[in-house]
């Protein structure tokens, strides 16, 4: 009884440790260091895209959405916007397809050299950009298909972003079809469904959440590429970023802050779209 | 899913001297089933014993190195699994998670191209059957575990197939659902009369639900046969042991007398003369007399009590005999105490000698 009592007269905040204390004061210091380090170079370019000036610089005397207008009524950086887009849309296209085909074989088929063709897949994701943005120049330099010239068409960047893009959805795919209960895949066959069918009805609407999200981490990796992109464009098809890049060397007008403005919406917005169809699936099949 | 050649009196199912293997393990071994149509056919065994490859070789999961597997007389082990008239109802249910209840059972029904009018209807009545109506617009996530297993069995139902095929469905269950399904099933099956092959270890489930039983170990059918036949006139020792608790006592008979393997006298009274040599002797526990009432039956062992125990429906009696210890249900309390010498007594009929 004594004991109960004397336990009791202990104040709950006698029991914290300092030092316990003192490694959650430096937690909270050290999160928000790096929140601040994250958003501040994202809010300083924000603020400038907004500046009246014509230079990138502060005070900030007036404040306008004039280079939002002149950023929109340049027919140079709206088509390298609008090729940025076609690019990105374009990889996305290729690398999830290819990438979903490729990570349903692996996790379902046994074959004899598996371990090497999944090496060479993953492997130019862990190329520097030049040294591939190089090698596809060099092999496509001067190919010419009926008239049409592959070097510099969108076509070609498409193809080298999927390089990148590729494999990580084939790693994202590859580790999304492996927590799949192959069961569903088995009763599917077994009421009837042909392996086809199957595979469109069941396989991927059970992994609808890892093929969206892989595809706009595809579409993300495209938009934001910019050394192959330089390697690969000429002036009609070069995009958003290697023009920011172009122009940043001749005049550093807030027009640079617009275009990085815009590049990191597009971004966000993939993100948004990425959460949005994780909620909805969740809400659907969680218990 | 017609077959071309069905003969009308041809049994459900007939599996022919199946045989698979994995790697260097012979799973299934010149297993021979034939299933009438209405019947339910367990097979009953041990974990490894190849109950369950037995059935993924028939619903078409893995494929078959010899031997033939017909339906309604036809041969079916060449055709992939989506053309074989087989429903399988899995362990886990393996209902499609983005589907609804009513989309999963409609599955089945889609690829066998019936017309979408009927379908409601079909729908409507095989949730009723398992008695889920009006959880046609649920996902498999809001269900219990239980309900789950039930839409499984309504999904399976609802095509019509000539055989059912259970793979373990309520071992993932706790007790008081699975006995609740097991007597649901075997409604359902007096009700429908459909043919099913059952897989299951749990032999209360397989003496509850069965025509037949088939005892499976190590690849092979040990015995096939009624429930009440597999528990009386078990055809070997494997099945003796397997089904129902049984008690092993190793005994030496040496001119009509007995002893353990160490060489103590026994003082064992059996009705009928045995062979000298040694002898496995099994005992059901719960079918022994101790004391008194061990005077009016065929067969006599003087034991001591060792300990008892307590256990709910009924005390169990571990006693001695030399080296031989082995135990008897009693369904009270006798009143003997520890260290009492004790008569112990059975019938013939409940008794088996291996050796």
């Amino acid at each position: 009884m004594l004991e109960d009592a004397q336990r009791e007269t202990i104040p709950p905040v006698a029991r914290r440790r300092p030092d316990a204390l003192l490694l959650r004061a430096l937690a909270l210091a050290f999160m928000v260091f790096i929140v601040l380090y994250i958003a501040i170079p994202i809010m300083i370019t924000l603020t400038m895209s907004f500046n009246d000036a014509s230079m990138i610089r502060f005070p900030i005397l007036h404040w306008s959405l004039k280079w939002y207008r002149d950023f929109l009524g340049s027919p140079q950086w709206v088509d390298a916007l609008g090729n940025s887009l076609i690019i990105a849309i374009g990889t996305m296209t290729i690398s999830t397809v290819a990438g979903v085909l490729a990570a349903w074989v692996f996790e379902r088929y046994k074959f004899p050299g598996r371990s090497a063709l999944y090496l060479a897949i993953m492997m130019p994701l862990f190329m520097p950009g030049v040294v591939l943005g190089l090698g596809v120049a060099i092999a496509f330099g001067g190919l010419n298909i009926g008239g049409f010239a592959v070097y510099g068409s969108r076509g070609l960047v498409m193809l080298a972003h999927s390089l990148w893009a590729m494999p990580l959805v084939f790693m994202l795919m590859e580790a999304t079809f492996r927590i799949i209960d192959h069961r569903i895949v088995e009763a599917s066959y077994d009421l009837g469904g042909r392996p086809l069918r199957t595979f469109f009805e069941i396989v991927l609407p059970s992994v609808s959440t890892g093929i969206i999200s892989s595809a706009l981490f595809a579409f993300v990796i495209s938009l934001n590429e910019f050394v192959m992109a330089l390697f690969l464009t000429d002036r009609d098809t070069q995009t958003l970023p290697v023009l920011m890049w172009l122009s940043l060397r001749s005049a550093g007008t807030p027009r640079l802050a617009v275009a990085a403005v815009i590049l990191a919406s597009a971004v966000f917005a993939s993100l948004v779209l990425i959460l949005l169809w994780y909620i909805r699936q969740l809400r659907k099949t969680s218990r | 899913m017609a077959e071309a050649h069905t003969a009308p009196d041809a049994p459900a199912l007939e599996l022919d001297r199946i045989r698979r293997s994995f790697g260097n393990v012979l799973a299934v071994d010149d297993v021979s089933i034939d299933v009438a149509k209405g019947e339910f056919v367990t097979l009953l065994g041990p974990s490894g014993s190849g109950k369950t490859s037995t059935l993924r070789l028939i619903g078409g999961f893995e494929e078959l190195e010899s031997g033939a597997i017909k339906i309604n007389g036809a041969r079916i082990d060449h055709l992939p699994a989506y053309q074989r008239d087989t429903a399988t109802i899995f362990q886990s249910g393996a209902l499609f998670p983005h589907k609804t209840v009513a989309e999963n059972i409609a599955y089945g029904l889609r690829m066998r191209g019936i017309p979408k009018a009927e379908m409601p209807a079909r729908i409507k009545r095989s949730l009723e059957m398992v008695r889920l109506g009006g959880y046609e617009e649920r996902y498999p996530s809001q269900l219990s575990g239980g309900q789950k297993q039930r839409v499984a069995l309504a999904r399976s139902m609802v095509v019509q197939p000539t055989i059912l095929l259970f793979d373990e469905p309520l071992s993932a269950l706790d007790l008081s659902l699975r006995l609740q399904l097991r007597s649901e099933i075997r409604r359902l099956h007096d009700e429908i009369g459909f043919s099913a092959i059952y897989v299951t270890h749990d032999q209360g489930e397989a003496m509850a639900m069965s025509s037949r039983v088939a005892v499976m170990n190590k690849g092979r059918i040990e015995q096939i046969d009624r429930p009440d036949r597999i528990f009386h006139a078990p055809a070997n020792e494997f099945v003796h042991t397997f089904i129902g608790e049984s008690c092993c006592l190793p005994i030496r008979l040496a001119d009509g007398k007995a002893a353990d393997l160490a060489g103590a006298p026994l003082a064992l009274r059996l009705r009928e003369d045995q062979a000298d040599g040694d002898w496995r002797l099994y005992l059901r526990p719960a079918r022994l007399k101790l004391g008194a009432q061990a005077v009016q039956t065929e067969n006599r062992l003087a034991a001591r009590i060792h300990f008892i125990e307590f256990l709910g429906d009924f005390h169990r009696y571990h006693l001695k005999a030399g080296a031989l210890e082995f135990f008897a249900d009693q369904p009270g309390d006798l009143g003997h105490s520890i260290g009492t010498e004790i008569d112990v007594g059975w019938q013939s009929a409940d008794m088996r000698l291996y050796r």
